[in-house]
């Protein structure tokens, strides 16, 4: 039982994470892989200051989410001034280059990882509660994800997404769009990353590495980018399939490449022949592929 | 006061191991000059290529020269069946810079993963041994494989810019990244020249990694890492300039071997990051003379008013 509901806690966070990262790349078709980093900035902030300063555990959640909104901002602002493109390679390097730093500081514990996260919840509940938090925190995402899109701002997204010429010629700033989405999204991967650092009470650099982001791409290319349940389903689907591997009883050192094949593989597969994902938006669904 | 005859040493240690990233470099910027692909599949095929050298002299006893063929036969197939059946497949359906970049970075990530479950993650060298023979010229150590590295890198680029300016082809490749669209209607093969670009990408790719491989050891996930460096001597040369680009590798890897002096060792590696940011912020079109002359312009505005004392 302990085991489904541990997988419960986790379904909760890689829910919030897949759905944050589709508004990013499904929703603002902004080009970047790292929200792995920003997952990992959460984590650690929560982390650092549940150890050192003992703070209230909703506050070290959201202060979490509020380092990794403002570091975004701040990734983004000289990325996108100059074009889309230059985001990506900018947030693979700071990916790179950040767990590079947490590394070889010793704050952070370096590369053995940031142990001793005070437990929260005592209790045989424990996991429960947990379980409890991280799918209200996924669910609370998703609907504002969808309360977001659906409202004025939504459409203003869509206008910009379609056509973002015609968007930026009727004055509007697509850049500043860009850059609240990119923000919005990077804020909910640190809530997600404080829950997880709570939760395991144990966080290391290699968590966050380009395993996490080629899962959460395959994720939302799955279930679906740029529907607001295709990244729920894709990451339903991605977490219980590693299970499924699981009871192979491999051996970590081909568990792990096995689990990247198989994650590439569902993303190329989808990639040519079903774009739209499992569930795909409507509109890709009209215009037959991506 | 630091010693000239350690100076010249990291200098030259420094072109020297500028080579295999020069070759990636270029190889690299060739891709988005005529293709217009970012092609982060380069990091997958990289280690490809490494691991079909390393398979067949290791595991098959090949020789290393007769290996390096077949790693060359690997990546020029991989590279061309990537072309036409995956980057050709999205052209065809005008797919979005976004499902370009995708395709590239998981079939970079698919590579890595599929040679880490087959070969593992302990590194591997190409040759038992790294250690190759040393020369003293005055003071400086120089290594066989330095002299190797150079010659292959100096070779091949001279090559290419003969390739590039005296032939057809790369008239014609030359075209293709101007104008495909002008280029078929003028009766140029399109097709032939992508197919080209990366066949000259697979040289590239293959000369480098059987260079790194023979000086050291390394993982599936290793090449990520220096395609990083790629792109970024990529994005200082300038977009659509390949031999700029094989100039900022050597400046690059030179500020790297450089900054021993100002900061500790294990900080080396965060340059290169410094470097992209500082890149993407004031140098996004690759640097240029022009544009030093932009960025000092306020400079030289402002010095007499602090001459005046104003």
């Amino acid at each position: 039982m302990e085991y489904f509901i541990s997988l419960a806690v986790l379904l909760g966070i890689y829910i919030t994470l897949s759905s944050s990262f589709n508004l990013i790349i499904g929703y603002g078709g902004l080009v970047s892989i790292a929200h792995p980093i920003f997952f990992a900035l959460g984590a650690y902030t929560t982390g650092l200051m549940a150890i050192h300063f003992q703070t209230n555990p909703a506050l070290a959640v959201l202060a979490g989410g509020g380092v990794a909104f403002v570091s975004s901002a701040m990734l983004s602002l000289p990325s996108l001034r100059i074009s889309g493109d230059y985001l990506l390679i900018t947030s693979i390097g700071f990916q790179l280059g950040l767990l590079e730093v947490i590394k070889h500081v010793s704050f952070t514990g370096g590369a053995s990882g940031l142990g001793n996260i005070p437990n929260v919840v005592e209790g045989s509940s424990r996991s429960a509660v947990f379980a409890i938090i991280s799918c209200l925190i996924a669910a609370v995402v998703v609907w504002m994800i969808r309360w977001l899109l659906r409202g004025p701002y939504g459409r203003v997204i869509a206008a910009m997404r379609d056509d973002e010429l015609a968007f930026s010629a009727l004055g509007r700033n697509a850049m500043m769009i860009k850059l609240t989405l990119f923000a919005i999204g990077s804020g909910f991967a640190g809530i997600a990353g404080g829950i997880y650092a709570y939760y395991f009470q144990y966080i290391s650099p290699d968590q966050f590495e380009i395993l996490q982001s080629a899962m959460l791409l395959t994720m939302v290319v799955v279930g679906g980018m740029g529907s607001q349940w295709g990244p729920v389903v894709g990451a339903v689907l991605l977490l219980l399939l590693p299970q499924a591997i699981g009871f192979l009883n491999l051996p970590s050192s081909v568990m792990a490449p096995l689990q990247g094949v198989i994650f590439t593989t569902l993303v190329l597969a989808f990639l040519f022949w079903r774009p739209q994902g499992l569930i795909g938006s409507n509109q890709r669904q009209s215009e037959g592929g991506a | 006061m630091i010693d000239l005859s350690i100076l010249l040493q990291i200098v030259w240690t420094g072109l020297a191991a500028s080579s295999y990233a020069i070759l990636f470099a270029v190889a690299f910027a060739l891709v988005v000059k005529v293709v217009k692909v970012w092609n982060f599949a380069q990091a997958g095929v990289m280690a490809l290529s490494f691991y079909v050298m390393y398979a067949a002299h290791n595991k098959f006893a090949i020789p290393l020269l007769a290996s390096v063929g077949i790693g060359l036969a690997a990546t020029i197939s991989a590279n061309i069946f990537m072309d036409r059946y995956g980057l050709q497949t999205l052209r065809n359906r005008n797919s979005p810079s976004l499902t370009f970049f995708i395709f590239t970075l998981v079939v970079s990530e698919f590579l890595a993963y599929l040679l880490a479950m087959i070969f593992g993650t302990e590194p591997v060298a190409l040759k038992p041994s790294i250690m190759s023979g040393v020369n003293i010229v005055y003071g400086v150590v120089i290594s066989n494989w330095d002299i190797e590295a150079v010659c292959v890198t100096i070779g091949l680029l001279l090559v290419l810019y003969l390739f590039m300016y005296k032939t057809r082809d790369g008239q014609f490749m030359a075209a293709v990244a101007d104008n495909p669209e002008l280029s078929r209607f003028y009766g140029i093969n399109v097709t032939r020249a992508y197919v080209i670009t990366f066949v000259i990408a697979g040289v590239l790719v293959t000369a480098g990694m059987y260079l790194f491989g023979t000086k050291a050891s390394i993982i599936p996930n290793t090449p990520l890492q220096m395609m990083l460096f790629a792109v970024i001597a990529t994005l200082l040369g300038g977009m659509g300039r390949i031999f700029a680009a094989a100039l900022a590798a050597i400046t690059l890897s030179l500020i790297q071997g450089l900054s021993i002096f100002v900061i500790p060792s294990e900080w080396q590696g965060l340059i290169l990051y410094v470097f992209l940011f500082i890149t993407i912020l004031f140098f996004p079109q690759g640097v240029s003379l022009q544009k030093f002359k932009q960025l000092m312009a306020p400079l030289t505005i402002n010095k007499p008013l602090h001459k005046k004392g104003i």
